[in-house]
């Protein structure tokens, strides 16, 4: 009697066994399926028209036409997959090897084309959007104004890339823009800025991404957000608020001194001008991922040459 | 009074690719009036402009007894006075400026006007019966007004040889009449007239008639001559007929019988 | 009679420049504001007082000034223009010469423009060839860069017409030759792009930069156009009866009108150096003075040089008044103006053309 209920207990164990395997195959077969689905999900993106781009992968060949939009993507740390570029990209030194296919307002379609690019990001005020998805090709449209801006888009294209760590790469640039307004001393909080982006005059109003890097330097905008991001100003303006330093590129200097009424301004007087490079400018006008070499650029000319600096 | 005015040698000239006087000679007196006529596209204007040193030709224009060529700008002008057919005028100038403009030649260059220009573009402006309204802008004025106020600026020159393409253009009877007058005082004092006309009986009432028929001339002499007659109802295909009416001579055209 | 209103009109648009020079020198970035009380007040406080004076004698009173001697060269030009092609439709824009005289501006800054340059060198860095500079160097430079250009675009276009007689025939010859030598001009800026942001603005129109240096440059062209003006002025009587009569009457047409079109291509070729392309002035000024007064070349060289002077001179005060602190480009305002006056007279059924 009692070598019957041991046999029966055997069996119940066997069956038991037999059912914890097969629930764990079942399990790992449907973990396996799920983890299969999720690596095989499209990805979807609000661009900034509003458009819900969706792609089955992440893009392995992108042309990218909006200098600002090629620098994120290498920070993204993808910048082999860029198949072609405008011929305002200039940064990083590679991107210059890559075959340029026009500028950002008159792209060559045709050569966007031959590439046979998986995405083209482009900037919203570009026309060829769709004439290029009649052709079939996807398009992304993203155009970074603000700070706020380069955050999103280095988000949204971290999202299309699948870059796990985009947020992380974020902080760093946010930080070390804030770390560039720190290293300025106390003292020039009150320093009034004119950045002049073009002879005309146009300035950069606070509104604009200069105008946001400004002031969180901590520095002041002789113009006023009212105004604009970039404002043609009379002149006289400049003249009356007498800004206590002056940031100008290096095209529009020349003869700045020279202008009706402009030698009397105490900026012009103490020779408190920063005069960019051209490549400088591209640092500072871009909204891109540079957006702390950019911050670290003005603080060093505010250290220097802003009232209150010890040189 | 015999001598001539106005001689033209073995003419030839082109418009554009299209030769238009084939090799004509021409001898106008002085102190006569001498009308030239002739069927559409004989070549009337173009002898004209030549005869006014306007246009390039081969062959020799003589003025006054020395060869065209050989006088200025300024002396020709002074000498010559030529009113063309369709001229175009600013319609901003106005009648008392445009007739002034006819001292051209005779002003210094940066002088006012004289005296002497006024009292002419006075004279000028009577004959043809614009005095009056010296002051009006020639845009505000009629076909036959303007017509008459830049005779009076071919007048206002005073030269010793006119030269006129289609006076008449837009001139009502009275008017034509008044031309009339004006050209036989003219003569008086010795200017030579030359005018090409279309209105044959006002052309029969000059001195001297030039018949021109496709770039040649087919026949010259004076307007009450019956050969001249005969001859001008030939080169007209025998279409008009020249009667004598009222001490006038009158082409009437000759309807199929 | 016509004389006396002549002088009327004259005197008017005197009166009216100087009154406007006033206006002129109270609008400035921050709308309309007079500075007579900083100036004249003896107890201001002498920062106060020497701002003011800088902006009044460095900044506002040569740009108004200069606004006014540019509008009177375009007007000169215009009239001179209209009278040489015996066309009411002609002006220094639709003739090519603007574009001829900004392609020349143009070549003149990619050649010697940026800092790179060997001009740069040679005058010491600051002292800048760029279209804004403001030594005489500079500026007597530009100016006869441009005069080379407007003399070719002008002769251009007198080469295609083959003469002057078919109306149409000109016009599309102006057309072509600015069209074509504008591109001309957006090409040499391609390849420099150094000197393609400072010409962009400029080529709008703007007295922003206009100082004394451009000022006195342009009065000084002015004056000598003028003269030389009024020394043809007889011809271009002569020739609104037509080029035969003209002939007729002794004027020595071929040498005459290549002092015209010299003096036209002077008055043209100052002023776009100075301030750029500011369209309809030209076309304007002779067409407005012509609906009040009637009168020989003479008088409306003068009378449309001072009618060109007080319209550019209000299109500018009202460019920097608009929207102050912010400016609209000049050229924008005369046009949208100029434009406006044209559609009113062909509306009103003058026929403008021949």
């Amino acid at each position: 009697m009692r070598w019957a209920g041991f046999v029966a207990m055997k069996v119940w164990q066997a069956l038991v066994r037999i059912r914890l395997s097969v629930s764990t195959c079942m399990a790992a077969l449907m973990v396996g399926w799920l983890a299969g689905t999720a690596l095989a999900a499209p990805i979807q993106v609000t661009d900034d028209r509003g458009v819900v781009v969706t792609l089955a992968q992440p893009p392995q060949r992108i042309v990218s036409l909006l200098p600002s939009l090629t620098e994120t993507v290498c920070d993204l740390g993808h910048c082999v997959r860029l198949v072609g570029v405008d011929r305002y990209s200039t940064y990083p030194a590679s991107v210059t090897q890559l075959p340029q296919v026009g500028g950002g307002l008159d792209p060559n379609i045709e050569a966007i084309v031959a590439l046979k690019p998986d995405l083209v990001l482009m900037a919203t005020s570009s026309r060829s959007a769709q004439r290029l998805e009649s052709l079939g090709v996807k398009i992304m449209a993203l155009e970074p104004r603000s700070h706020a801006d380069v955050q999103r888009v280095l988000l949204k294209l971290g999202q299309v890339l699948v870059v796990p760590n985009a947020q992380f790469i974020w902080r760093n640039i946010d930080l070390a823009t804030t770390a560039a307004a720190q290293s300025l001393p106390k003292g020039l909080g009150a320093t009034r800025v004119y950045f002049e982006v073009n002879s005309g005059p146009y300035g950069a109003g606070e509104s604009s991404f200069i105008g946001e890097t400004l002031t969180r330097l901590g520095v002041k905008n002789i113009l006023p957000a009212s105004l604009g991001p970039f404002p043609k100003v009379n002149p006289e303006f400049v003249v009356r608020a007498n800004p206590d330093l002056i940031m100008v590129g290096q095209r529009s200097a020349d003869g700045m001194a020279q202008r009706p009424g402009w030698s009397g301004m105490r900026a012009i007087r103490e020779q408190r001008v920063c005069v960019f490079t051209t490549a400088e400018s591209d640092v500072l006008v871009r909204p891109g991922p540079r957006m702390a070499e950019g911050a670290r650029l003005m603080a060093r000319c505010l250290a220097s040459k802003a009232r209150g600096a010890t040189p | 009074m015999d001598s001539t005015a106005l001689k033209a040698s073995n003419i030839r000239a082109r418009l554009g690719n299209t030769e238009i006087l084939h090799d004509l000679s021409l001898d106008l007196p002085a102190g006569r009036w001498t009308s030239i006529v002739g069927p559409n596209g004989a070549g009337k204007s173009t002898l004209l402009k030549v005869l006014a040193g306007l246009l390039t030709h081969h062959g020799e224009v003589t003025l006054l007894g020395q060869p065209l060529r050989s006088y200025t700008a300024r002396a020709r002008a002074q000498r010559l006075s030529w009113l063309g057919q369709n001229e175009t005028a600013a319609d901003d100038l106005t009648v008392w400026d445009v007739a002034m403009l006819g001292r051209l030649p005779h002003q210094a260059w940066l002088a006012g006007p004289s005296d002497l220009d006024r009292a002419a573009v006075e004279t000028a402006l009577k004959s043809t019966q614009a005095w009056d309204w010296r002051a009006r802008s020639l845009g505000q004025l009629s076909g036959g007004e303007r017509q008459r106020v830049l005779l009076a600026r071919a007048l206002a020159v005073q030269a010793q040889v006119l030269l006129m393409d289609e006076p008449l253009a837009n001139l009502d009877p009275p008017h034509q009449a008044d031309w009339l007058g004006v050209v036989r005082c003219l003569q008086e004092v010795g200017v030579t007239v030359v005018s090409v006309l279309h209105e044959i009986s006002m052309a029969l009432h000059a001195d001297e008639m030039v018949i021109m028929a496709q770039g040649r001339i087919t026949h010259q002499g004076a307007c009450v001559d019956l050969t001249t007659h005969r001859a001008l109802e030939q080169v007209f295909d025998h279409r008009i007929s020249i009667h004598p009416l009222a001490n006038q001579w009158v082409a009437l055209p000759s309807l199929p019988a | 009679m016509n004389l006396r209103q002549a002088s009327v009109l004259g005197w008017v648009l005197l009166g009216l420049a100087l009154l406007w020079v006033g206006l002129g020198v109270s609008v400035g970035s921050a709308g309309f504001e007079n500075l007579l009380r900083p100036l004249l007040d003896p107890q201001a406080a002498p920062e106060q007082r020497a701002m003011a004076q800088q902006i009044f004698f460095d900044i506002r009173l040569p740009r108004t000034l200069g606004a006014w001697a540019a509008g009177a060269l375009l007007g000169l030009a215009g009239a001179l223009a209209q009278g040489l092609f015996r066309n009411p439709l002609a002006d220094p824009f639709l003739l090519g010469s603007a574009s001829g005289a900004s392609l020349g501006v143009a070549l003149m800054l990619a050649v010697m423009g940026g800092p790179g340059s060997v001009l740069a060198s040679m005058m010491g860095s600051g002292a800048g060839f760029t279209v804004f500079g403001t030594g005489w160097l500079v500026r007597l430079g530009l100016t006869g860069a441009a005069f080379a250009g407007a003399v070719l675009a002008v002769l251009l276009t007198l080469m295609l017409s083959s003469g002057v007689q078919h109306t149409v025939r000109l016009l599309l010859a102006g057309v072509v030759v600015g069209v074509v030598l504008g591109a001309l001009s957006h090409l040499v800026l391609l390849w420099s792009p150094e000197s393609l942001q400072a010409m962009q603005v400029f080529m709008l129109g703007s007295t922003a930069f206009v100082g004394w240096t451009a000022c006195w440059l342009m009065l000084g062209v002015w004056g000598l156009a003028l003269v030389s003006g009024g020394l043809l002025a007889r011809l271009l009587d002569g020739l609104s009866l037509g080029e035969a009569t003209a002939r007729s009457l002794g004027l020595p047409l071929a040498p005459m009108r290549l002092a015209l079109i010299a003096v036209l291509a002077l008055a043209t070729g100052a002023a776009v150096a100075q301030t750029g392309l500011i369209a309809f002035v030209g076309l304007a000024a002779p067409h407005v003075v012509r609906s009040l007064v009637k009168t020989t070349h003479i008088r409306l060289l003068l009378l449309s040089s001072l009618m060109g002077g007080v319209l550019l001179m209000a299109a500018d005060t009202l460019a920097r008044w608009l929207i102050a602190p912010q400016e609209l480009p000049v050229g924008v305002l005369t046009a949208v103006l100029g434009g406006g006056y044209l559609l009113w007279r062909m509306q009103r059924g003058r026929q403008l053309g021949g």
